[in-house]
């Protein structure tokens, strides 16, 4: 290719300045943002890694001697502590305020050679390594509410044991005999690295569908304003091929000149996203802002993302020019849009189709494949993100064909006749804010169902959620229980405490399926229709979070509790977040107790921090990200959709069309795709998010999403007007008199 | 510079200035077009003709000078003092406007094209197909009412932006080489069609042209040169 005819062809005018900074401005954000979301993805992965440690599970402490007489099974008996082990409890729920500290209770020998992840030799008995921002969280919080359960302070756990710089954790030395008391204790010689354990093709699977759910937003983005003013160029590949120019080489100036505005736009992406790293690693994600150095996707990937857009972008650009039939006399032949049909529809029902069979396998059919479940899931959903972008076109048709026999003004003619015609064009513009509410509708489906887990009723013959309990111990007498329960009732925002008897320790064998109780303390516990007898008795299911229909109390067996040991101690508190964690320390520090003392919407918040609600704040990063993106596409495409079209837009000014009249052409063309379309991004985006959970777990249900659902939808709905407001003052300027006269 | 002129011009031109940055365009015009006639603009390219035409019609304002309108019925206004929402108005209800190219809307059927000065007028669009339509047939273009531009020959999609600029019935048609890309045989069919509409109507026409053909059939003729400044500045009755 001649290198004058090239340098002809890409400057020299205001408008090719304006448009070479677009596609680089457009692809800088798109590039930026990619690097960013693949470093976060990254950045997930390696957090997962340095937290694995915390997924181990050891061996039993206890061998339980075979018989084939179950009824005669001989009691277990310890499996004995070594210098290569460590005895280890993981408390499922030590919480603070809202928020869970994993916490690992460790007993090891003297001569111990186990290290352990981040600290090296476990603490002694008494003391505790805890993550820095615990121990900044204790120091900074009154004793009697976080610190009295822990001990003394050894040291701070190593950055590269914990997920991130926010994590909770804490490990603190025990006495063996007290874990082994408890019966949860595990025999740990070496810290697994495996981060997800046996849900890890799950998590894969919903992480991919994520990342991809993101990133489509921003190809969409730099494929739009790779296309910026295709009009006016083609004019001036008309005027090059009538100068002796040929399609060939047309094609390859058009390669040109978009790749070498993509290729200054990847580089400033690249860029910026090293400027905005540390910003991005302040985003809270699964409770735990990131490490900055989690987000570096590396100089391979870097590079790849870089050189895959610009090749990408001059290919099409390529593609584009060559099929656009551009003569020597012009654009020499009509490019008719193709007029869409309802084939169309097939690879969102494809898409749809495959996810259901998914879903199908796993549930109906029970079959285990997960290579194909996952396939099946994951390119279901790409089908169906892809199938929107392909039906919308055809489904805008359908509604502009109704919009244009109902018109009566001006604008509403050219707008729905505009669509008609160029039903795939005008769809693209919107297409990013589709697929964002789309996705941010899977995000809010997904995450429903972390609220509906939420919220326990509140009834009498329910735990109510004010309520702390923790059970008992084996070993410990009524005597050492009543003391601990007497220093607790003393305690500020304590309104009473509660002894639940039985006939052995709720870990033992003999643990009956009733808990036994004064009668005098039911209404502390929230009950009501308490019997006329000294004590009274309650299933033990009382005590489950996942009991949802009142329990009615029944007389006790015996009159008295003589001959029956404490199980579990209940604390009334009056439900402030500083009563509820004195109370907590007070029942953990007290000695007696097997587990930490535990509320209602603790054991839910433990029973749904795993996958799901990372997803939920991958939801609302997802959403952020890809509104955001959307709504910049939406005012790329609408400003090029004016600059293609300046000429007679301008001619309709100049013969009296006031500027109103251009701008509700605008906004039309703008609202009928994108309100065509949203409804059904909305349903699918629910649909699939049912899909996706019901692959996860079929205990699961989607609900109603959370506000910030609709808040989401709102900011797309402002943000698509926003986007075209923002074009009114390209429409003034672009088909002003004195610009039209001179083209 | 002088001026010929009949008694009660409609339009009337004084001591039109006006400049594109370096370049003066028009140098001291004074020009009337009289009620009901064709008037011929011509001059040699860069002349100001369409310059002249621009502020004739309240497209542009003039730097100097004034533009006065006098419809019937109405009382005079000097169009060049007019804001631009004013003279917008001016364009759609009293002005008709044909290009020499790229005036219609791709996407809009021939109909839909001359029915939008009405529909932007206010009138329902049923009632603007109709009329639309009657007057594309009395155009020639019978059963083109549903065509798209791209699929009509030049002269036909000449036919169809007069069809639209007369829709409106305007008081002045202001046509800047509306055959300037059409053969002499489409040419000749274009303007007789729509001569032959403005003079039913009575309808002024200031037309714009290079080819002494079209000139020739206008009332009229006035040639513009060097933006209508010293000798080469001349008005044939």
């Amino acid at each position: 290719m001649n290198p004058g005819l090239l340098k002809l062809a890409v400057v020299g005018s205001r408008s090719a300045y304006g448009r070479v900074a677009g596609i680089a401005g457009g692809v800088a954000v798109g590039v930026c943002l990619l690097l960013l979301l693949w470093g976060g993805a990254n950045g997930l992965s390696a957090r997962d890694d340095r937290g694995a440690w915390l997924r181990e599970t050891g061996l039993p402490s206890v061998a339980a001697p075979l018989t084939d007489d179950p009824a005669a099974s001989a009691p277990a008996t310890p499996v004995p502590l070594t210098a290569d082990t460590v005895l280890m409890e993981a408390n499922p729920v030590e919480v603070f305020r809202d928020r869970l500290i994993n916490r690992r209770d460790v007993a090891a020998l003297e001569a111990t050679t186990v290290k352990i992840p981040g600290i090296g030799s476990p603490p002694e008995p008494g003391s505790y390594f805890a993550s820095p921002a615990l121990q900044r969280l204790i120091e900074s919080t009154p004793r009697d509410e976080l610190g009295d359960r822990f001990g003394t302070f050894a040291g701070t756990i190593d950055d590269a044991a914990l997920p991130g710089p926010d994590s909770l954790v804490i490990v603190t030395g025990a006495a063996e005999a007290h874990l082994r008391q408890n019966g949860r204790a595990f025999l740990v010689s070496d810290f697994t690295t495996n981060p997800y354990g046996g849900s890890a093709a799950a998590y894969n699977t919903v992480l991919s569908i994520g990342a991809i759910a993101v990133f489509f937003p921003i190809l969409l983005l730099i494929s739009i304003v790779t296309g910026l003013g295709a009009a006016q160029r083609r004019e001036r590949f008309a005027t090059l091929r009538l100068i002796g120019a040929s399609p060939q080489a047309i094609s390859g100036i058009a390669a040109v000149e978009t790749a070498v505005p993509s290729l200054i736009g990847a580089v400033l992406g690249v860029v910026l996203a090293a400027v905005l790293r540390p910003a991005a690693a302040q985003i809270p994600v699964n409770g735990s802002r990131m490490f900055a150095a989690d987000l570096t996707p590396g100089w391979a990937v870097t590079a790849a993302v870089v050189a895959v857009v610009v090749t990408a972008s001059a290919f099409v650009a390529a593609h584009r020019t060559a099929h656009a039939g551009i003569g020597p006399l012009g654009v020499t032949r009509a490019v008719h849009e193709k007029t869409p049909t309802m084939w169309r529809s097939v690879p969102l029902l494809a898409g749809l189709a495959a996810m259901i069979t998914a879903v199908l396998m796993i549930r109906v059919m029970a079959v285990r494949l997960p290579w194909l479940e996952s396939l099946l899931l994951v390119g279901g959903f790409v089908l169906v993100l892809v199938g929107i972008v392909v039906i919308g076109p055809w489904l805008t048709r359908l509604v502009s064909r109704l919009g244009l026999r109902r018109a009566q003004s001006a604008a509403g003619v050219i707008a729905a006749s505009r669509i008609q015609k160029t039903p795939v064009a005008t769809f693209r513009s919107v297409s990013g804010l589709v697929i964002a509410v789309f996705v941010v509708s899977v995000f809010a489906g997904g995450s429903s169902i972390v609220e509906s887990t939420q919220a326990p009723p509140v009834r009498p013959g329910l735990l109510q959620p004010t309520s702390l309990h923790a059970t008992v111990a084996a070993g410990h007498t009524p005597g050492q229980v009543a003391d601990a329960v007497r220093a607790a009732r003393e305690l500020p925002g304590i309104r009473n405490a509660t002894i639940g008897y039985g006939p052995a320790a709720l870990s033992e064998r003999d643990a009956g399926p009733e808990i036994y109780l004064r009668a005098a303390d039911a209404p502390g516990l929230g009950f009501e229709d308490i019997p006329a007898t000294e004590t009274v008795a309650v299933d033990s299911s009382f005590l489950q979070y996942w009991t949802t229909q009142p329990l009615a109390l029944t007389p006790a067996p015996a009159a008295t509790l003589d001959g029956m040991v404490p199980v579990v101690i209940v604390l009334g508190t009056d439900g402030t977040p500083e009563a509820m964690d004195r109370g907590r320390t007070a029942l953990n520090g007290s000695g007696v107790t097997a587990i930490p003392a535990t509320a209602r919407l603790d054991l839910q918040l433990q029973s749904s921090t795993r996958l799901i609600q990372g997803l939920a704040v991958l939801a609302y990063l997802g959403m952020f990200v890809a509104i955001a993106i959307a709504g910049l596409s939406l005012a790329v495409a609408t400003a090029s959709a004016i600059l293609d079209r300046k000429r007679v837009l301008g001619l309709m000014r100049l013969m009296g069309m006031p500027v109103s009249v251009l701008r509700r052409i605008i906004t039309r063309e703008a609202a009928v795709p994108l309100l065509t379309v949203v409804l059904l991004s909305v349903g699918l985006g629910f649909l699939v998010a049912w899909l996706m959970v019901a692959f996860i777990d079929d205990t699961y249900r989607v609900t109603w999403p959370a506000p910030e659902y609709f808040l989401a939808l709102g900011l797309s709905l402002v943000l698509a007007l926003g986007a075209v407001i923002a074009t009114f003052s390209l429409i003034r300027g672009n088909t002003a008199v004195t610009a039209t006269r001179f083209e | 510079m002088s001026t010929t002129g009949t008694p009660s011009p409609i339009l009337s031109a004084r001591g039109l200035h006006h400049s594109f940055g370096q370049t003066r365009a028009l140098r001291g015009i004074d020009l009337d077009v009289q009620r009901g006639e064709v008037l011929a603009v011509m001059g040699p390219s860069g002349s100001g003709k369409s310059t002249l035409l621009h502020c004739l019609a309240g497209v542009l304002v003039p730097d100097g000078g004034s533009v006065t309108y006098r419809p019937a019925g109405r009382s005079p206004m000097e169009t060049s003092a007019l804001g631009e929402p004013k003279r917008t108005r001016l364009r759609l209800t009293d002005f008709g406007f044909v290009f020499q190219f790229g005036q219609l809307l791709p996407e809009l059927t021939a109909a839909d094209n001359v029915s939008l000065p009405l529909l932007l007028a206010g009138t329902r669009r049923p009632e603007a197909l109709r009329r639309s339509t009657e007057l594309l047939e009395r155009l020639g273009l019978d059963g083109m009412a549903a065509r798209l531009p791209g699929e009509l020959s030049g002269g036909q999609a000449q036919r169809v932006a007069v069809a639209r600029a007369l829709v409106t019935s305007p008081a002045v048609l202001f046509a800047d080489e509306p055959t300037g890309s059409l053969d002499s045989l489409a040419s000749e069919n274009v303007l007789t069609l729509m001569l032959e509409l403005v003079r039913e109507a009575g309808t002024t026409v200031v037309m714009i042209t290079h080819d002494a053909r079209t000139a020739a059939y206008a009332d009229r003729e006035v040639i513009v040169r060097d933006g209508g400044t010293g000798a080469g500045y001349r008005v044939t009755a």
